[in-house]
């Protein structure tokens, strides 16, 4: 697979797409049918064991708390990556990529062929570095282009993988009266993840302009 | 591509659902376990208090208790590792669903980047001198969503 290939993206892949946005966004959050179609819905809950105590039990600590605890978010972490996987099957991400790419000059000023870089990074850490070291080589990238690419990638990298297998169990917290703890969508939140991914990336732009423009005054004044 | 098209929808589902299983048998649980202990050690020492105090005056621009410094620093080493301080915080009554909702996306924009100092900015070769910026930015970051998503909740 060459970073620059640009296999046809079809209608399906984008119903799959916007099927994603849907199914994380909490938009759809309801006991009513179309809950069917949201994440936390069918996430669903743990079962109380005595007096509305989950399985992990009261008043635990340690190491032995924090076990159990991690136990219940084994189902979500597993639910959430089992879909990511069939949305990924379904070319969710290769739309992703036809509607990013356009955008990648005037949000961050880089070249659409970092389009498959940029979503293999939001899924592992290694693949967004190879590929973009790979774009380095290939000369589709110059150094400031490939820096600016790599602060947009260090901050929240692997975004989707992580903050799905860890962060998304964040909203399924209820409070003791059982109502749900979190007041947000786990749409909003990586939402704000990706805006703030790339205002990362534009602040190490203009760093690198205040100091192109230092080593050019510099240059002169020799 | 044609092969992996033929592939049963469940099948599709249930080799991503492995995936899940190993991220949490390989990576999450080990990292919460050791974020709960983390906490308490930090609480029976008195350690977790001095450190809310310490951070009060910053986090409080963010909305959230002095204890959300350690949700942070805990994330610059692990993703995971945060989200358990995280649990561990909102069990002991700490931290709040709303606390919970400022600092979700905070995590992740500032995590793990010890670990991915080798992986992204190692492998991809960049300068030296950058390094501290990149870091930076990530903690910028952090609180810069920090700070929006605090006013979703004023």
């Amino acid at each position: 697979m060459s970073a620059t290939d640009d296999q046809k993206v079809t209608l399906g892949n984008y119903l799959a797409l916007a099927f994603a946005v849907v199914f994380f966004s909490g938009l759809l959050q309801s006991s009513e049918w179309y809950g069917v179609f949201d994440f936390t819905t069918l996430n669903g809950t743990f079962g109380s064991m005595a007096d509305g105590v989950m399985f992990r039990g009261k008043g635990g600590s340690g190491a032995r708390d924090g076990f159990l605890f991690a136990l219940t978010l084994v189902p979500t972490c597993m639910f959430a990556l089992g879909m990511i996987n069939v949305l990924e099957h379904y070319g969710a991400l290769k739309a992703a990529r036809k509607l990013l790419s356009p955008l990648l000059r005037p949000l961050m000023g880089l070249p659409g062929s970092a389009g498959l870089a940029m979503i293999g990074s939001l899924q592992n850490t290694d693949t967004g570095a190879g590929l973009t070291k790979n774009l380095i080589e290939d000369g589709e990238l110059n150094q400031e282009e490939a820096e600016i690419f790599t602060a947009f990638q260090f901050s929240a990298g692997a975004t989707i993988v992580n903050f799905f297998s860890s962060g998304a169990v964040l909203f399924t917290l209820t409070n003791a009266d059982g109502s749900m703890a979190v007041p947000t969508s786990i749409g909003l939140t990586v939402a704000i993840m990706f805006v703030f991914k790339i205002i990362g990336a534009n602040i190490l732009r203009l760093v690198l302009k205040a100091q192109g423009k230092k080593v050019n005054t510099q240059t002169k004044a020799a | 591509m044609a092969q992996a098209s033929k592939k049963m929808i469940t099948d599709v589902f249930v080799e991503g659902a492995r995936k899940g299983w190993n991220i949490c048998a390989m990576s999450t649980i080990p990292n919460v376990m050791m974020a709960f202990i983390i906490i308490k050690a930090l609480n029976i020492t008195g350690a977790l208090g001095a450190l809310g105090n310490l951070f009060e005056p910053l986090m409080v621009l963010v909305g959230l208790p002095g204890e959300g410094a350690a949700v942070i620093m805990g994330a610059i080493m692990s993703m995971g590792g945060a989200v358990g301080i995280v649990m561990g915080l909102f069990s002991e009554g700490i931290l709040t669903g709303e606390h919970i909702a400022i600092l979700a996306p905070a995590i992740y924009l500032c995590g793990s980047t010890i670990q991915y100092a080798g992986r992204i900015l190692g492998v991809i070769g960049t300068r030296g001198n950058l390094y501290p910026i990149m870091f930076a930015i990530c903690i910028a970051n952090s609180f810069m969503a920090m700070f929006v998503m605090n006013l979703f909740f004023v």
